[in-house]
């Protein structure tokens, strides 16, 4: 008995995790849905500090990243560390902390949000007392992980385990080094870094947050569950392996694009560029193996209507990692930025892959954890093409109002005077606005279908007791 | 083949697409055939009615006064605009051909085209809106349609190309890829040129 306990898989902090995960995705998607009517109805702040565009902004940007993303990843993390390493979670209890630790620290940071708590560096506005709770809940987050493959039974690390573990290592160097701050009272701190400094460690951190966080942290996602999905091996190991080391090392100078036309030295603005372009290169390859994957295993689509989202969110994977390197241009950047394509990038990329991709692996999991059948399967079905439209409303969109800004705040006329004003301009962008509200809502409104069905699906079951499989002698760690 | 198909394709395709789709997959027509007799017809029609809009009410931004620009350019923006439908189309094709032995579908060419057509066809019908070239009308009529399209894809595939309904899903999710990656790619381009002054007058 003490044996097999000791080989039974931590699942119930998964099953948390999800919980939570799903909980932030509705919150930080309705406040999405505000702002975004916020836009189009100014007034509806309704003279409040809290319910300005500028709290409720970093709210939304938050919650969605720390709160629905960072709970997907520890849930998936965890999940698939076990299975892959053979072996139970490392210090179970710590686990536990961090899932619990993590919501707190995401709803007293929202809520510091709102009371005007900011640092002002953007996907970093947490003052420095959430920083400190950050990086603590974040090195237990790394002791749990890389402590379980410590205890692995089977020796090859397979491949997942090397994104969530860059994951995990990037973030915290990231996290800490761009955070360092004087502090000056409980909410405010300065940063110790000044003026062009502060910017190109900002846009290291916030562009690298997106790679490792919301890239990395998802292809390890795809990983584990794409072929479990297909029932297939991933279509080429090596292809990963290589995908993996080129990500790693490419993404890293990446940053500094976010700065072009500023007080950053030219060659430090070309090497980023370059690099973006070079990054092309692994993350089409990850995702070419997803879909070869998938594509030997076509007949899964019959039950399992999961691996649709899983399929669709490597299309968009594909889009939003091509968009990236193509805006780093300086001559596209120098009509795209500063307009809605950058939000309409950012959320082919937040809806199109990390949503829909979580949402499969949500749906695989849940009836996988407690042993039951999906609640409804025609549920997931309408989420699908829910999810799909309000992607692609709200890209098509955001290319419309960003073109049209781009080319309207650029124009001069025949004596080199600006053609339109400001004002004017964001007058003229109600329509698409109006569209983006529209595909919010619709995209909303699938996130709330799914979390029906899964409370459904969950409703009243425990987590099946699973237990680590025997390893074969040829692949155990003493051989 | 008979000439029939050309005919049920034009017109019938708008409003029986699955019948269109189940006739199609029936024939082995010729690309050419298709492009000349069915697929330019329809690709003319968006630049015809943006030339035409465009010179009598102007391009209505929402900005500022509608933008009255001499024929001489609307000429040269509606052939540019015309190009690169056919470049699109051809491209959309070819790629759909290379892709369709991954999913053990049809390889013939004329097929692809056919059903890259059908499935622009709405949009090609739609852009009747360009004749009053207000931004909100175009937006108002063509993403719905663009929605219509997709829908299309993702139903004619596995009929025209006769394979299984789950491999046609994941090739028109491929494929739908591709189209993103391809109208992304315009307007990168679109924006190259305008820095290196070709089209509106920038001060960048």
């Amino acid at each position: 008995m003490d044996e097999e306990d000791n080989n039974l898989y931590h699942d119930k902090v998964v099953i948390r995790l999800i919980q939570f995960s799903i909980i932030w995705a509705v919150l930080a998607m309705t406040v999405g849905v505000y702002i975004s009517a916020e836009l189009i109805w100014p007034s509806i702040d309704f003279g409040q500090f809290w319910l300005s565009f500028g709290r409720l902004r970093p709210l939304h940007t938050n919650g969605i990243i720390f709160g629905f993303a960072v709970s997907a990843l520890m849930a998936t993390g965890f999940y698939s560390v076990q299975r892959t390493s053979h072996a139970p979670l490392y210090a179970p209890r710590l686990a536990w902390f961090c899932c619990y630790a993590w919501q707190l620290t995401v709803l007293l940071g929202g809520l510091s949000l709102l009371a005007g708590w900011t640092t002002s560096k953007e996907y970093a506005e947490l003052e420095w007392p959430f920083d400190i709770v950050i990086a603590v809940v974040w090195v237990c987050f790394g002791i749990v992980f890389f402590g379980t493959i410590a205890n692995r039974k089977i020796k090859p690390i397979y491949i997942s385990n090397w994104f969530y573990g860059a994951l995990i290592i990037v973030i915290a160097m990231l996290h800490i080094v761009n955070s360092l701050a004087i502090p000056v009272t409980i909410g405010k701190s300065y940063s110790v870094y000044a003026g062009a400094q502060d910017a190109v460690v900002q846009w290291w951190y916030g562009h690298n947050a997106v790679g490792f966080l919301l890239t990395g942290g998802f292809l390890g996602m795809m990983y584990y569950f794409l072929p479990k999905h297909a029932g297939r091996p991933i279509w080429s190991y090596r292809l990963s392996v290589v995908a993996f080391w080129a990500f790693t090392y490419s993404y890293i100078w990446a940053g500094p694009h976010h700065l072009h036309y500023s007080a950053v030295p030219e060659w430090v603005l070309s090497l980023a560029m370059i690099m973006s372009v070079i990054l092309l290169a692994p993350s089409w390859a990850s995702m070419i193996n997803g879909i070869m994957t998938v594509s030997s295993a076509s007949e899964k689509l019959k039950t399992d209507p999961a691996l649709k989202f899983i399929v669709l969110s490597l299309a968009f994977y594909g889009l939003a990692t091509f968009e990236g390197p193509m805006m780093s241009f300086p001559s596209v950047n120098v009509v795209s930025h500063f307009t809605d394509w950058t939000i309409g990038h950012v959320h082919s990329g937040a809806l199109g892959w990390n949503a829909m991709i979580t949402y499969g692996t949500f749906y695989f999991m849940v009836p996988r954890l407690v042993g039951v059948e999906l609640y409804s399967l025609r549920l997931a079905n309408i989420h699908f093409w829910m999810a799909l439209a309000g992607t692609m409303l709200y890209i098509i969109a955001m290319w419309g109002a960003g073109v049209s800004q781009g080319l309207l705040w650029l124009s001069v006329d025949e004596i080199g005077e600006l053609s339109f004003s400001f004002k004017d301009i964001m007058s003229s962008m109600t329509p698409y606005y109006a569209l983006r509200l529209i595909a919010g809502i619709i995209f909303l409104g699938g996130t709330l279908l799914m979390g029906y069905n899964l409370f459904m699906t969950l409703a009243g079951k425990h987590a099946l007791k699973v237990y680590a499989p025997a390893v074969s002698p040829a692949f155990g760690v003493s051989s | 083949m008979s000439s029939e198909i050309y005919s049920f394709l034009l017109f019938k395709s708008l409003y029986q697409p699955t019948e269109a789709f189940k006739q199609l997959a029936q024939v082995d027509p010729s690309p050419v055939g298709i492009m000349l007799r069915y697929s330019l017809w329809l690709l003319i029609l968006p630049p015809a009615f943006s030339l035409i809009g465009a010179a009598n009410f102007g391009w209505r931004l929402g900005a500022a006064e509608p933008l009255m620009l001499p024929t001489q350019a609307l000429l040269l923006v509606s052939c540019a605009y015309f190009l690169i439908l056919i470049i699109g189309l051809l491209s959309t094709s070819i790629i759909s051909r290379w892709m369709a032995s991954t999913y053990a579908a049809s390889t013939s060419l004329g097929r692809h085209v056919a059903l890259i057509t059908i499935v622009g066809e709405p949009l090609a019908v739609a852009s009747l809106a360009h004749l009053f070239p207000d931004v909100l009308l175009n937006i108002i009529v063509l993403i719905p349609t663009m929605i219509w399209s997709m829908f299309l894809l993702y139903k004619g595939i596995p009929i025209v190309l006769e394979t299984t309904s789950e491999r046609g899903m994941l090739m028109a999710s491929s494929l739908v890829g591709w189209l993103l990656v391809a109208a992304v790619s315009l307007l990168g381009m679109s924006m190259m040129f305008w820095t290196l002054g070709v089209g509106p007058l920038l001060g960048v």
